[in-house]
């Protein structure tokens, strides 16, 4: 099963303080990006040319586009929905999919996606549910807001719907339509080499899609490889517990971040710059990803206790170069319990990793 | 007795000030779940068993028991946990005398940390990842009581310390604190066979006290064979004005 969340285009989304007024994103000598409900219904659509939108509605607030801020709430909307589905895949036009496959609980993830969804948007979203994307997308464009959809049996659910849901492009739509394929439940009853025959591949795609056999797979979102925290001193510090001091807080942040992103970290490295001297850094692999603030200050507190730095510092930096998914995080979908042995021998392995592999042993008792 | 409507106006006025959540009787609050070891010591925390997600500790001078009972919860941990750990910050366990308490059959994870530091590391690292028990020979540093306190009562480990005295903040962090005291030896025909000890219960943050207990400890009759060895502990405890004896 797939669930389909959509909230307000993530252009939108970025302005809450206009939710409810008519408000139109674009360059000003382009086409729109993305407009309001409002703006909508008053003949604006995304893909038209913004003097055009102007024209139609005048008292709507234009904005510039700011991809930068929508590609930034588009990463903390997925990390936030990471861990609540194998799958999940977010877009700038407000749609996010989860594909609950073996999620225990399907109601819970779908009533936690629906608060965290609320929160990143500061709306409600509309939720649908359905074997694939593209039912489960209509669907919830269906849905009132805050509130699901769940279609059980996706043909008589599609076959009324009109054929323009297929969003194919202008062309193809008038060919559509001198087909006389008007909706999706006529498109589905031709057959699909028929319609490959006249609109090419799309057209195949788009029978399966209208009888509701999902032929698109989600792109799942793998969180950033990369991440790090750093704090400069002034006046530079020579002084080691204040370097751990720090070091903690740092590894804090970072755990933090992990946590919500469900990584952890396969390699870590500490970077000292200095006042006088060459920039100094440890470096390690490990073998099971660090995920909290005790494993990760674990190690950089292990070296910083023993650093002898050349000169006074002025700034610190705690990288984790090369993150991967956390077993913790795959562990949490599955039934109470069951993932602990897995991270208690994972937990050894890392102590023995620091320690040396004299430090844990296992004792035949019995 | 007179100071008890003092208190009780005390108490009303904290809770009219500040809250009635700001001031709540112990007895009021919900236990922890508790692990039922089958030792007498289930009777003296007030819960029926050592809680889980806390620090219990074993305390007591010299030679008094406390390390037998401990090896008695750890032999009853392998037959409930999959992970029990012991945690040998004195380098003091010696595997072999978990035998007469006839343990599960099965590795048994022992961490020597090299250094006293490593051995918060390991306590917290092992309780935040959910091992069932975990056996700490020692005490851990100061700074690594917060992390497995709070790894601890995530993951519901329970957690049992074996020290001699504790530094002030192992005690503070403990939940439960029950204090051991040899009363005197044992002999049947002029042989050592045990001895009697004192078992109370100092500090009991899950419920309120639970008054305190004289145990017996019997050790393995000599030249008994090797996994064939019982030990019985025989405990008459006085609650109150009732008695009861239990054999392990």
């Amino acid at each position: 099963m797939v669930c389909c969340g959509l909230t307000p285009h993530l252009e939108l989304a970025r302005r809450p303080d206009l939710y409810g007024t008519p408000v139109v994103v674009g360059r000003w000598d382009d086409h729109v990006i993305a407009a309001s409900d409002e703006a909508v219904a008053m003949g604006v659509a995304p893909g038209m040319p913004l003097r055009q939108a102007e024209h139609l509605c005048p008292l709507a607030t234009f904005l510039m586009p700011d991809p930068e801020a929508s590609v930034r709430l588009r990463e903390l909307i997925a990390a936030a929905l990471y861990d609540l589905a194998p799958v999940v895949e977010v877009r700038q036009e407000g749609v996010a999919w989860l594909d609950l496959d073996g999620v225990t609980s399907i109601q819970q993830a779908i009533r936690e996606a629906r608060r965290r969804l609320r929160a990143a948007a500061h709306t409600e979203p509309r939720l649908g549910l359905a074997g694939g994307p593209f039912t489960s997308r209509l669907a919830a464009a269906r849905a009132r807001p805050g509130r699901l959809l769940r279609v059980e049996d996706p043909r008589s659910f599609l076959d009324p719907l009109p054929s323009r849901e297929l969003a194919f492009d202008a062309d193809q739509m008038e060919r559509l339509d001198l087909l006389g394929l008007r909706t999706l439940g006529a498109v589905a009853a031709i057959g699909p080499r028929e319609l490959e025959s006249q609109l090419g591949r799309e057209g195949r795609r788009a029978v399966l899609l209208a009888r509701g056999l999902e032929p698109d797979r989600l792109e799942p979102w793998r969180p950033p490889m990369f991440t790090s925290s750093h704090r400069q001193f002034e006046p530079p510090v020579e002084d080691r517990e204040a370097l751990l001091f720090v070091a903690r807080a740092l590894c804090g942040d970072l755990a933090e971040e992990l946590g919500l992103r469900g990584a952890g970290a396969k390699e870590v490295r500490v970077r000292l710059h200095l006042e006088d001297a060459e920039e100094e850094l440890r470096d390690s692999v490990v073998r099971h990803p660090l995920g909290s603030a005790a494993e990760l200050f674990g190690l950089v507190g292990s070296w910083i206790k023993e650093w002898q730095p050349a000169s006074p510092i002025t700034e610190m930096w705690v990288e984790l170069p090369v993150l991967e998914a956390s077993g913790r995080r795959q562990l949490r979908l599955w039934a109470g319990g069951d993932g602990t042995s897995e991270e208690v021998v994972a937990a050894l392995e890392r102590l023995q990793e620091r320690f040396g592999e004299g430090a844990v042993t296992q004792v035949k008792v019995g | 007795m007179q100071a008890q409507p003092q208190l009780d106006h005390a108490i009303e006025a904290i809770r009219v000030r500040f809250g009635s959540q700001a001031l709540t009787r112990a007895a009021e609050l919900p236990p922890p779940p508790a692990w039922r070891s089958g030792t007498p010591l289930d009777q003296l925390t007030g819960i029926g068993g050592l809680p889980h997600g806390r620090l219990s500790l074993l305390v007591g001078n010299g030679t008094c028991g406390k390390l037998t009972l401990a090896l008695s919860l750890l032999a009853g941990a392998t037959h409930e946990f999959a992970h029990p750990v012991v945690i040998d910050v004195s380098y003091g366990f010696d595997p072999q005398s978990l035998l007469p308490f006839q343990p599960a059959s099965g590795p048994l994870t022992v961490v020597r940390p090299p250094v006293v530091d490593a051995a918060g590391e390991a306590a917290s690292a092992l309780a935040r990842a959910g091992a069932g028990f975990i056996l700490l020979m020692g005490e851990v540093p100061e700074p690594w009581l917060g992390p497995l306190e709070s790894g601890a009562s995530r993951s519901g480990t329970v957690v049992v310390g074996v020290v001699d005295a504790p530094s002030r903040a192992f005690a503070h962090a403990s939940s439960l604190s029950l204090a051991f005291a040899r009363a005197g030896w044992i002999w049947e025909r002029e042989q050592l066979i045990g001895m009697r000890t004192i078992a109370r219960c100092s500090k009991n943050r899950v419920a309120p006290p639970v008054g305190e207990s004289e145990l017996e400890i019997f050790y393995p009759p000599p030249g008994c064979a090797r996994g064939r060895a019982r030990v019985r502990v025989r405990a008459e405890v006085a609650v109150g004005e009732r008695a009861w004896s239990a054999v392990v």
